[in-house]
């Protein structure tokens, strides 16, 4: 029963995708710039880490980051759709309110993963995926982590308004997400502080798991088991969805929402 | 209050809500609604603007919560079951909802996967609806680039693409030129003498509400007044005196002995008159000549009825 709209919504992102080629166009080039002009940058400073290459290490980073911006721009988009004819349709819907955050929840994985695959078939050609890449495993980490970065968005949107403070999201959640995680450097040698931030931040396991899958053979270190990734990126995903669907149903039933699609009470 | 839920006693109501209240904090949106609308009724709910209209229709589509009181669409309970009650209803907004940057089929494909509808079903729905509003060569069109009159068609046709058995129209002519209103009107018309949906309107434009076959005017959130369109109007009498004074306070002091109280907009005295005999009308003429500068004797109308109701004046006299 519920498939069917959840199908509609995933759809709509990918036509939406699809059709909006800058956006396919920088989630593409955003990352190469990090590889190659960050990564030999930076690589040409520390040399060789831990016996690899620094570009090397940097892979899984910039695999995630596509998932990380991928999954966050389609998942704030909700904000927009707050105000717009899309969720005027999704509301009157028969279906419980929880369901449209589930559905973008999904759509905006959905076009993470699409993303981080193009991404790697590029990577791939270029020689930086390795034929011991654990493809299984990859494709669970693709999975989960695009998850629980749409579960980031998720939450950013049910507690924003407006997108018109986009530079304040990109400032105060996307960034710090992304630079304090494993994406540039190992999480274990990180100071104190910073290493405990970057424990407690969910995208750092989504990256960790990158780098087992990836690993070509245990080159880069990691900083947790496999397990316990999956376990927090399946376990954060879960949560961020209860509590978005939860400020969700209040918006809906309690008045702000409608007024915002209606512009007007009477 | 008057003749409502015995009007149709047979017929099981489409439409009821029982005692209906919405409050924002101090403000009281909705104050005691009591609505019976019978399966089949092209209802009109009319009322000046800020008058509870469109928080009514949220409230009886599941879109916002009442805080006192019971809606209930056919024998489903909306506050307890609101996934079953949007099944039954269709919703047109005052604003679009359509996606912008999807394509005239794209959207209603979407909102037919909505509602659980099969694409192929979409497909053919959508085919005779937009045939209809001669919109058929239109689909591949994206929705930004259609007009605002095919704009607002193409949402009617959203709202209706799951065939549901109540129809909100939320002043769906809203901003179109006469030749759009014409059509969305023939269309609702064709829909329901085709499925004998129950249609719950809203509009400003009165003599759309004409056709109704009730109508029903709130003032602050209360019921003022309900019934025919033809039987509202007959209350106000038969003829409608309109004047035209520089002096308005002198022409009152002399008409209003005889006729009663007038309604003053600008310059423009209303005055109601009851007999079809209008020599009494025509000597009062000559007598205030020298006051008037128009003089006008007309039918009523819909859009008298509700400019007394809006004035807070009782339509019997």
């Amino acid at each position: 029963m519920i498939a069917r709209p959840i199908y509609a919504v995933l759809e709509r992102e990918v036509v939406r995708m699809l059709r909006q080629k800058t956006r396919l166009v920088s989630a593409m080039v955003r990352p190469l710039i990090w590889l190659f002009v960050i990564g030999t940058g930076f690589g040409t400073v520390i040399g060789e880490s831990r016996g690899i290459p620094y570009q090397t290490f940097l892979v899984p980073g910039v695999i995630g980051m596509t998932m990380l911006f991928g999954a966050m721009l389609a998942a704030l988009t909700t904000v927009y759709d707050k105000e717009s004819g899309v969720m005027r349709m999704m509301i009157i819907a028969p279906l419980p309110h929880f369901w449209i955050v589930i559905a973008k929840v999904l759509s905006a994985a959905l076009a993470a993963v699409l993303q981080a695959l193009l991404l790697m078939i590029l990577l791939a050609l270029l020689g930086y995926i390795g034929a011991k890449t654990d493809f299984v495993l990859l494709a669970v980490a693709l999975v989960f982590t695009s998850l629980a970065c749409a579960g980031i968005g998720m939450l950013t949107a049910s507690f924003t308004r407006t997108l018109d403070n986009f530079a304040a999201i990109m400032n105060f959640v996307i960034f710090p997400v992304f630079f304090l995680s494993g994406s540039l450097y190992p999480v274990q040698d990180l100071p104190e502080v910073l290493r405990w931030v970057a424990t407690i931040n969910p995208y750092t396991y989504g990256v960790d798991l990158l780098k087992h899958a990836t690993s070509n053979a245990g080159l880069i270190a990691t900083d947790f088991s496999r397990w316990t990734d999956i376990a927090v990126l399946v376990g954060f995903t879960l949560a961020a969805i209860a509590i978005s669907s939860w400020r969700f149903s209040r918006e809906t039933a309690y008045e702000p929402m409608i007024h915002v699609l209606t512009g007007k009470r009477s | 209050m008057i003749a409502t839920a015995i009007s149709d006693a047979a017929a099981p109501a489409a439409i009821s809500a029982a005692g209906l209240v919405k409050r924002y904090g101090s403000t009281t949106a909705v104050d005691g609604l009591d609505l019976q609308i019978p399966a089949g009724q092209f209802f009109g709910l009319l009322g000046p603007n800020g008058s509870g209209k469109t928080t009514t229709i949220h409230m009886l589509a599941t879109l916002v919560k009442p805080t006192e009181g019971r809606v209930r669409i056919g024998d489903i309970d909306v506050s307890q079951h609101p996934v079953q009650a949007r099944r039954q209803i269709g919703l047109v907004f005052q604003e679009s909802a359509l996606d912008r940057t999807l394509t005239v089929r794209e959207n209603l494909r979407f909102a037919g996967r909505l509602y659980n509808l099969s694409p192929a079903t979409s497909e053919q729905r959508s085919a005779q609806l937009l045939e209809l509003f001669d919109m058929a060569d239109r689909r591949d069109k994206p929705v930004a680039t259609l007009s605002g009159g095919m704009r607002r068609a193409l949402d009617i046709v959203r709202g209706v693409l799951h065939e549901p058995r109540v129809l909100f129209l939320d002043e769906p002519t809203i901003g179109l030129d006469l030749p759009n209103r014409r059509r969305i009107w023939r269309f609702i018309e064709h829909l329901r003498a085709r499925t004998g949906m129950t249609v719950l309107l809203t509009t400003h434009y009165l003599e759309e509400a004409y056709p109704c076959d009730r109508v029903c005017f709130i003032r602050k959130g209360k019921l003022v007044d309900e019934g025919q369109p033809q039987s509202l109007v007959a209350k106000l009498g038969r003829h409608i005196l309109e004047v035209e004074a520089n002096d308005l306070d002198a022409l009152r002091s002399q008409l209003e002995p005889d006729l009663g109280d007038c309604l003053v907009d600008g310059d423009i005295a209303f005055f109601r008159y009851a007999d079809e005999d209008l020599s009494t009308l025509t000597r009062m003429q000559t007598e205030t000549a020298r006051l008037t500068s128009a003089w006008r004797v007309r039918r009523p109308n819909l859009n008298d009825v509700f400019m007394w109701i809006s004035a807070g004046k009782e339509l019997n006299s």
